[in-house]
Order: structure tokens, then C-alpha cells, then sequence
């Protein structure tokens, strides 16, 4: 497969996302911009300018009408899609570090920084999926954490939860109705850090990276540990690939130790594991510094990642891919 | 006053010109494809004649109508009025990566490691020797690689150079040389640098090579060595490549391990068709 490089940012990667028919890509950089590409060639479609900070995170809701970023700057904007034009803006004391739109794009969840005096939270905002619609104030409720502040969350199926991973290695999860704790685990090592939860298509299962690096498949109702993926690297990202069932897992040295280390010792590939056997399967290289974030096309012909290098690279999957399966799965089918 | 606008007879269009191409012909055939025949000149002014034979196909294509919506929006923010098609300043397509899953791929990377792993092995058992104080460590990291030259040197310049520690060092910051001034590389005794480093080099090219000229140019390594592995084991393929174009330039060095193959091959290679030329093969004559 011929990767396609995207070139549109000055500085790392911070969050990519493709849109629910998988044929726009967003990216999120530590320079001030969003970029919309088509998948398919990687045409760039348009830059979504406005931020005055580093961009921590992007979403798109359901029905790609809406885009919605964090940014360093201490705001999450809401963005006409088509048009490249800001909607609403909603300021924060800190930085946000991850929005994601419920499954229905009804409700928004971000995350804020702990900073400065400030505890972390996780704010949830409903949101009316219409261009011309004047979105809400103010959010909906707000979950604060008292001891370890969230790193990342997102929705289970039907809103019914919202998972956060934390700084410490815990993952907790909350009521999506009114933001009770309802339990946390402890589910990487003791201050191994949760870099990214990705939930599957369903949502009724989800993938977590760990600076631990490790990386796991839990259960959304009981937060049971269903795989643990290990590897040797600490991770910034796990995605899911619809299709097959593997998980691509993202990361690599330290940004600040990059320089001191070669490209082959880096690890700066993409790993590819079988979701079910927990075995590694292969990996793709081609970036040349860590990886930071890993899409996956909805349909599952593809995924797409970006890397502190400032590059995302587009992979479409070709037959290999989809002719790989194991004995036995050759056996069931 | 004779009329000299009139066409010389001689030009009548009724005679077969030279410079003036066929039409082209267009024929459609019973099983639905189309044959195209068309004339040209070519550089060299020769009349070409290109027969294409094109079949219609009509694929349908079901596009998600949003998707199709999608891919008629306008540009906007820095893209703002380009045109559709994507813009080399910001995607490229890199290099292809062949990605092949396997159960296996780690017991299979693990080999790799081993290869590697052999080498040092390998090299585990070379015993490392300070040219400087015959301790077991590199040159480069002896201690006294600063304040004494070489224990070879020394006993080579008698009592020149070991006598005190002052001249010692001289030496040493001197490239390494006893004598204190520069020896050109040809000037210098057998044990010179220069003069081993040529002599590996010679070694190799002996006496079971073969120059193969007469060579396409359109030549592979690989396919000189298939073909001249037949009479033996071949060391070494030298194919003269075009440092620009990337073609053979025409001529080819082949290695042989033993000269008894080196020289059948020679025998039965000397005239032999390869591509659209004729080989000739000879033994390499030592270079000066």
C-alpha cells in the first residue's frame, strides 16, 4: 500500500478523526489549525481558522454538520463544517484536552486540564446539530475529580456512560445522565498514564493506551478487562478496526528524547495486533517521530496516523489485509 | 508571362505523397471492441502505425449521496478558491510499504534479531587489543592515546622516538607517523596504510574475473549472475551502471570463485545472445 502524506501542519499531531461515512478526515496540530481532507486522495478541503492556541482534540458529530475542537487556549469551538465558519465558542479556565460528541451528537463531553488552582472536569454540553441553531451556554453538568484529573474520555452506546481514563492508570466510569461516579478500576499500572480511549463501532466495548505500554480492551457496563496487548513502547494511541479484528496500537519514545535516540530504536511504527489472540501481526512504518494519534476508517478499509513529525500518513488497506486471518478463523468460516 | 500560381502537375494530389498520413480508421468489430488505426511520423520522420483495439465498459459506481454532496463543497479557510484535485504543497504519496500480516511475524522478527545477535556473538570472541598499550580495549579509548605513540612505532624508530615522553607525543599528533614529517602513501614501506588497503582490494580482483562487454543496456545484475552461476560459484557481479539514468553502461566484471569455471565460462559465454546483442567475454586484465 502507498501511504498518502498529508503535509498541512508545522507542528505535531495532536488528534485525528474521520467522519462517521469516512470520507473526511480531520486533524488537530500544535499549530493553530484544523485541516478537513478527503480520505480518499487526500485533497485538502478547507482549514478551520480561529484558535489562538495549540489544538488538543477535534470531533465531528454523526451526521458531519458540526466540528468541534479544544484548544490550549482555554476554549472549545463549535465549527460549521462545510463552511470553515466559527459557531460558538465556550471558554474554559484551562485547556481541553478531549471533546467527543455522543453517538446520537446530541451531547458533547470535554475534558479540561487540571491547572493553576483548577481541577480537572469533565463538562458535557447538549448540543443542537444544526448550523443555525444557537447552542446552550451552559453545560449541562460538570464532573469534577478531586484526585487524579482525566486525560481522556468518551461515550458508551446510548449515552447510558461516560468513560474517563486517568493520569494514574485508573479508567472510571460515570452515569451520562447526571455524572455519578459509578466505579473505577485500576486498570493500567500505577501512574501509567491513559493516553486514549477509543470505543468500537457498537460502543459497547473500548480501547485504552497506556504510557504503561500496554494496552486494553474493557468492557463498557462492568469495566472488566477483556485483552491486554503489551508492548515495548509507551503509547499515545489504540484504535479498533472494524473488519478485521485487530487493534493498531501508536507510540514511541518520549517526544524530548527523540533526539537522543535513533529511528530504529525510536519504535515509531504502527503495531498491528489480532484483537482476540492478543498477538502481535506486524507493523507499518514510515513516520519518524512517536505517534501520537491513529484513526480508523469507520468502514474499516483504511486508518490514518499522525505523528509528532507534523505528517499524517493516509493508509488504505490492500488484499494482504483482508486475506490474513488465523487457522482457525479459516476453519469457523 | 507564364502563371505561376497554377499547381506544378507534378504535385497533383492524385499521386501517392509520402508526407501525407492515411486517414485514421476506426472499425468496429462483431464481439463489441473497436480497432483505432492511426498514422504518424515519428522523430526520425518514419511513417508509424498504431493499431488499438479498445473495448467500452460501463462500470456503476453506488456513491453514498452525502459522501457525493460532500465532494461538491466549495473550498474554504486556507484552501479558499483552489481548484478541486489535490495540491502537491500539501499531500504526496509516499513510498509503498508492504504490509503483510502474520501469526508469526514476531517468532520471524525474532530470526532477524538472531542474525544480528550471531554477528555479535561472532565478534564477542575477537579479542580487542589497544595498538597503543596491547590492553583489551580500542585504540581510540586507550588512556595513553595522547601521550604515547604506538608500541609498534616505538620499536620501529629504536631510541628516536621512545626516549622521552615530550617527543613521543609530538609523534603521535604527527598523523600517527614515527619519522615526525609526512611519508606520501607511495613513499611509505610495505606496512603503510595506503599500500594494504590497495593490496585487499587486488586480492580479490585475481585472476578468475571476467570482462563481459557487448552488454544491454537494459542488463540486470541479477541476470548476469543467473546466467554465469551455471559454470560455478560466482563472488562478485560488477555491472558499470549510468550514475544518472540508472542504465548498464555496456560492460560487466563477473567474479568467479575457482578459474577453472572462469574459464569455461569464458568459453561457452563468448558470443552468446543476451538481450539483442552478442557477448563478448575476456579475462579481465589486472588494472594498473
Amino acid at each position: 500500500m502507498r501511504p498518502i502524506l498529508l503535509q498541512g501542519h508545522e507542528r505535531s499531531l495532536t488528534q485525528i478523526k474521520y467522519n462517521r461515512d469516512g470520507d473526511l478526515l480531520f486533524s488537530t496540530a500544535k499549530d493553530h489549525v484544523v485541516c478537513a481532507w478527503y480520505s480518499v486522495n487526500g485533497e485538502r478541503l478547507g482549514t478551520y481558522n480561529g484558535h489562538q492556541g495549540a489544538l488538543w482534540t477535534v470531533d465531528i458529530d454523526p451526521t458531519s454538520t458540526l466540528l468541534a475542537t479544544g484548544a490550549a487556549d482555554n476554549t472549545i469551538k463549535i465549527w460549521n463544517v462545510q463552511t470553515g465558519k466559527s459557531l460558538k465558542t465556550w471558554d474554559f479556565p484551562t485547556a481541553v484536552k478531549r471533546v467527543e460528541f455522543s453517538e446520537d451528537g446530541t451531547l458533547l463531553l470535554a475534558v479540561t486540564e487540571q491547572r493553576m488552582g483548577h481541577l480537572g472536569t469533565v463538562v458535557v454540553f447538549p448540543i443542537i446539530v444544526d448550523v443555525n441553531a444557537a447552542q446552550a451556554d451552559a453545560p449541562l453538568f460538570t464532573i469534577t475529580f478531586r484526585e487524579s484529573k482525566a486525560t481522556v474520555a468518551a461515550w458508551s452506546y446510548l449515552n447510558k456512560y461516560i468513560i474517563t481514563g486517568h493520569e494514574d492508570g485508573t479508567v472510571s466510569q460515570y452515569d451520562g445522565k447526571d455524572g455519578e461516579l459509578i466505579q473505577d478500576i485500576q486498570a493500567h499500572e500505577i501512574g501509567g498514564q491513559i493516553t486514549d480511549i477509543q470505543m468500537a463501532p457498537d460502543r459497547t466495548y473500548f480501547v485504552t493506551a497506556s504510557k504503561d505500554k500496554s494496552a486494553k480492551i474493557m468492557d463498557v457496563d462492568n469495566l472488566k478487562i477483556l485483552k491486554t496487548f503489551v508492548t515495548d513502547t509507551p503509547l499515545n494511541t489504540a484504535a479498533l478496526t472494524p473488519k478485521k479484528d485487530f487493534v493498531i496500537l501508536g507510540g514511541g519514545q518520549e517526544a524530548r528524547d527523540v533526539t537522543t535516540t535513533s529511528q530504529r530504536q525510536g519504535k515509531f511504527e504502527a503495531r498491528f495486533y489480532h484483537k482476540i489472540f492478543e498477538d502481535e501481526i506486524g507493523r507499518v512504518r514510515g513516520h519518524f517521530g512517536p505517534l501520537n494519534t491513529i484513526a480508523v476508517h469507520p468502514q474499516g478499509t483504511g486508518y490514518a496516523s499522525g505523528a509528532e513529525d507534523g505528517y499524517v500518513r493516509v493508509h488504505h488497506f490492500d488484499k494482504p489485509y483482508f486475506d490474513f486471518s488465523y487457522e482457525v478463523e479459516r476453519m469457523k468460516a | 508571362m507564364p502563371d505561376t500560381s497554377r499547381a506544378n502537375w507534378a504535385d497533383d494530389e492524385e499521386f501517392d505523397d509520402p508526407t501525407v498520413l492515411p486517414q485514421q480508421q476506426v472499425i468496429s468489430n462483431p464481439d463489441g471492441t473497436k480497432t483505432i488505426i492511426t498514422y504518424r511520423f515519428n522523430d526520425a520522420n518514419k511513417k508509424i502505425k498504431t493499431t488499438r483495439k479498445i473495448r467500452t465498459t460501463v462500470v456503476k459506481e453506488h456513491v453514498n449521496p452525502r459522501v457525493a454532496e460532500r465532494k461538491e463543497w466549495p473550498k474554504f479557510g486556507a484552501e479558499k478558491g483552489h481548484v478541486r484535485g489535490p495540491d502537491l504543497s500539501t499531500t504526496s504519496v509516499g513510498e509503498n510499504i508492504i504490509f503483510r500480516p502474520s501469526s508469526n511475524w514476531k517468532s520471524s522478527n525474532k530470526e532477524e534479531n538472531k542474525e544480528e545477535d550471531s554477528l555479535r556473538d561472532q565478534l564477542k570472541d575477537k579479542k580487542v587489543a589497544c595498538r597503543i598499550c596491547k590492553g583489551d580495549h580500542f585504540t581510540a579509548r586507550c588512556p595513553f592515546k595522547d601521550t604515547l605513540p604506538p608500541l609498534d612505532d616505538v620499536g620501529a624508530s629504536g631510541g628516536g622516538g621512545g626516549g622521552d615522553g615530550g617527543n613521543g607525543a609530538e609523534d603521535v599528533g604527527g598523523l600517527g607517523m614515527t619519522k615526525g614529517s609526512y611519508v606520501a602513501p607511495h613513499l611509505r614501506g610495505k606496512k603503510g596504510a595506503g599500500e594494504t588497503m590497495g593490496g585487499g582490494f587486488k586480492d580479490r580482483d585475481d585472476l578468475a574475473t571476467l570482462r563481459v562487454t557487448n552488454v544491454s543496456e537494459f542488463a540486470e545484475e541479477n541476470d548476469l549472475r543467473d546466467m554465469f552461476e551455471r559454470f560455478g560459484r560466482v563472488t562478485r557481479v560488477f555491472l558499470a551502471k549510468d550514475r544518472e539514468t540508472g542504465r548498464a553502461k555496456g560492460f560487466a566484471f563477473i567474479s568467479f570463485a575457482d578459474r577453472g569455471d572462469a574459464q569455461r565460462a569464458c568459453e561457452k559465454m563468448e558470443g552468446f545472445g543476451y538481450g539483442h546483442l552478442i557477448l563478448r567475454v575476456e579475462f579481465a586484465k589486472k588494472s594498473a
